[in-house]
């Protein structure tokens, strides 16, 4: 794996500099490809999902109920009769929904905070950052749950809570570089170029620190698939019939005495999926140390 | 030349440039004033803190608004002063009728942005060229600058090129518009000897291929001979002397200037060490009251600390004025500006 990527030729450079540091960053660091690995298989699996799945999720089958592991059923099946490896196939798919939207308008809402606070500085900047600080006081789930309750138990909804809980970090990840690079000579180069001030923060800094961003997004895309989990769990996620990971967790717990697996197995899907994000991106902060980036 | 009937392209009329430091404003410059016709380079020497480069900035307007102000004084530049001109205004002149290049190839590129894109982006934000277009241009740019097979090095990033190739780059990005006026802050300092040279040279050329007006600020002597018209010499914030470049240096009138000579090392003479001026630059916050240069000067009289001179011509040539009453004595009339 390692050597096809080091095959692409490095004369030409087409790509942007930003993935050619994250590159390097994965040839550093081995944990950080098995992470990415096992969680691309766990992306491919949910994208199956409707080919690979052996029954419907929805589906009930009465006599068949609370039955353990078999051919027919690998991972069982739940009180209603439904088969666990399909729940568990398409709940992958709201889960992964859930967290990569929230953190991806977590990413675009908290960067662009972060980049414009840092590069304004002053009492904006003061501002801001208190007002940051005081979202990052609230630990995620009880902003979540504070958001849920308010606005009601729904896919939407879920989304815009766990995205609340990530816009401060990522408002904090993106400032602290950014006030570093606008002090170097190349944006004071772009200034007596006439740049303006959305030009230099999108064009010259935005991919200076679009590596940090990303790495810490691959962490913060694990914490929210946990916090989805958890709404769920308590019963504030996704209504049921619909297969969340939390839900049939929740579910599960209930013949949790006859019925282990129940639990079991959505519990370690979340598990792997959070295991190999972390992987991912603490291999890659690791790798994409400031003090490495310094000689570029 | 006919630059002395037309109207200067650039002039200064005594611009004060203040910082705040501790509460208080202080003056970095003190009433610079010159004039700078089309085709004309003037090089602003002298040594560090003495105001080379708050002039240069005031000129971009580009010093921080939050500790810095221009408190008096004008600048002309073609026809418009430039003091007070909206920062819209002043993002339109910059890097297109106004460029400058700095003195640190190595830390002025983008690292994280190809070569061939950051020369183009001036093309792309400035004259609206697209796509294709502003790739052409910028690779013509570049082969004007002499980049060994531009072609082939359009993409890639600044870390694949040396020290003074990137200096080409930042010129050939600073020249992209075809700008009036190029304000060049050092920028052979950092270079090796050789590289220097080269650089020098295709400034020059390029300044009359493109008919630009340079302001070359310098602490070196040699450079200065080189490739200006004009020198203006400054010392704590205001021009001490000013003369054409021949002039200057066959006939250095102020202590400084003459003593800014003596540093220069020479081949055909032996010499024990290096000549320096003793002291260093005052700093802004304890300017001395009479003559900025008096604590350092060897000509030195009571009278000089305490009245300030004025820049007055020399009565052999109009066009060589000093600030110093010992040397021009016709010019110690006290200046209560």
């Amino acid at each position: 794996m390692t050597e096809s990527i080091a095959a692409v030729p490095v004369e030409r450079p087409a790509a942007a500099h930003w993935l050619l540091q994250l590159r390097r960053a994965f040839n550093a660091n081995a944990t950080s490809w098995v992470g990415l690995v096992v969680f691309l298989v766990i992306v491919a699996l949910a994208l199956l999902a409707p080919l690979i799945a052996p029954y419907d999720p929805l589906d009930q089958d009465i006599i068949s109920r609370l039955e353990g592991p078999s051919a027919a059923h690998w991972f069982g099946t739940d009180s209603y009769g439904r088969d666990t490896l399909s729940r568990l196939l398409w709940g992958a798919r709201l889960s992964l929904v859930i967290g990569s939207v929230s953190i991806l308008s977590a990413m675009l809402i908290g960067g662009t905070i972060g980049i414009v606070s840092g590069y304004v500085g002053g009492k904006f900047d003061l501002v801001v950052m208190q007002a940051m600080d005081v979202l990052l006081s609230f630990p995620s789930l009880i902003m979540g749950l504070m958001v849920v309750a308010m606005l009601g138990p729904s896919m939407g909804n879920l989304i815009i809570a766990i995205a609340l809980t990530a816009i401060a970090p990522f408002a904090r990840i993106a400032r602290a570089p950014t006030i570093a690079v606008k002090e170097r000579d190349y944006i004071e180069a772009c200034r007596a170029l006439g740049y303006s001030d959305l030009r230099i923060m999108a064009v010259h800094i935005l991919p200076n620190i679009m590596a940090e961003i990303l790495v810490m997004g691959s962490l913060w895309l694990a914490t929210a698939i946990r916090t989805e989990a958890s709404l769920s769990f308590i019963g504030l996620g996704v209504r049921p019939p619909v297969a969340t990971w939390g839900g049939m967790i929740r579910e599960g717990f209930e013949n949790i005495l006859d019925s282990a697996w129940l639990s079991i197995f959505p519990s370690l899907a979340i598990l792997l999926v959070v295991f190999s994000l972390n992987m991912l991106g603490d291999g890659l902060r690791d790798a994409i140390d400031p003090k490495l980036r310094g000689g570029e | 030349m006919s630059a002395a009937t037309e109207a200067p392209l650039l002039e200064l009329d005594g611009l004060v440039t203040e910082f705040r430091t501790g509460g208080a404003w202080h003056a970095a410059l003190r009433g610079v004033s010159f004039a700078l016709a089309r085709n004309e380079t003037l090089a602003l020497v002298g040594e560090s803190g003495c105001g080379k480069s708050v002039t240069a900035l005031s000129i971009m307007g580009l010093l921080p608004p939050a500790n810095s102000r221009i408190a008096a004084g004008r600048i002309r530049f073609a026809g418009r002063d430039l003091v007070g001109l909206s920062e819209e205004a002043m993002r339109k002149l910059r890097g297109n009728e106004i460029s400058m290049i700095f003195q640190e190839p190595m830390t002025s590129l983008n690292p994280v942005l190809t070569v061939g894109f950051q020369v183009a982006e001036s093309l792309r934000y400035h004259r609206g060229m697209e796509g294709q277009a502003a790739r052409r241009a910028a690779l013509e740019l570049l082969d004007q600058v002499k980049i060994p097979a531009a072609a082939q090095r359009f993409d890639d990033y600044p870390h694949q090129f040396s020290g003074g190739m990137r200096q080409r780059v930042m010129i050939a990005m600073a020249l992209a518009c075809r700008p009036k006026l190029l304000l060049a802050d050092e920028p052979t300092t950092a270079l090796d000897v050789t590289i220097q040279a080269q650089v020098l040279a295709l400034l020059a050329e390029l300044k009359s291929a493109y008919g630009m007006a340079m302001i070359f600020i310098t602490h070196n002597l040699g450079v200065v001979a080189s490739i200006a018209d004009r020198v203006a010499v400054m010392y704590a914030g205001a021009i001490v002397e000013t003369a054409a470049v021949d002039e200057l240096f066959a006939r250095p009138t102020h202590p400084y200037t003459e003593a800014l000579l003596r540093t220069i090392p020479r081949v055909d003479e032996d010499s024990a060490g290096l000549a320096a001026i003793p002291g260093q630059v005052p700093p802004l916050s304890a300017m001395p009251p009479g003559c900025r240069f008096a604590p350092r000067c060897a000509l030195r009289e009571a009278e000089c600390e305490a009245t300030d001179p004025a820049l007055a011509p020399l009565p052999a040539a109009a066009d060589h004025r000093v600030r110093c009453r010992v040397r021009a004595p016709a010019t110690a009339a006290p200046r209560h500006a």
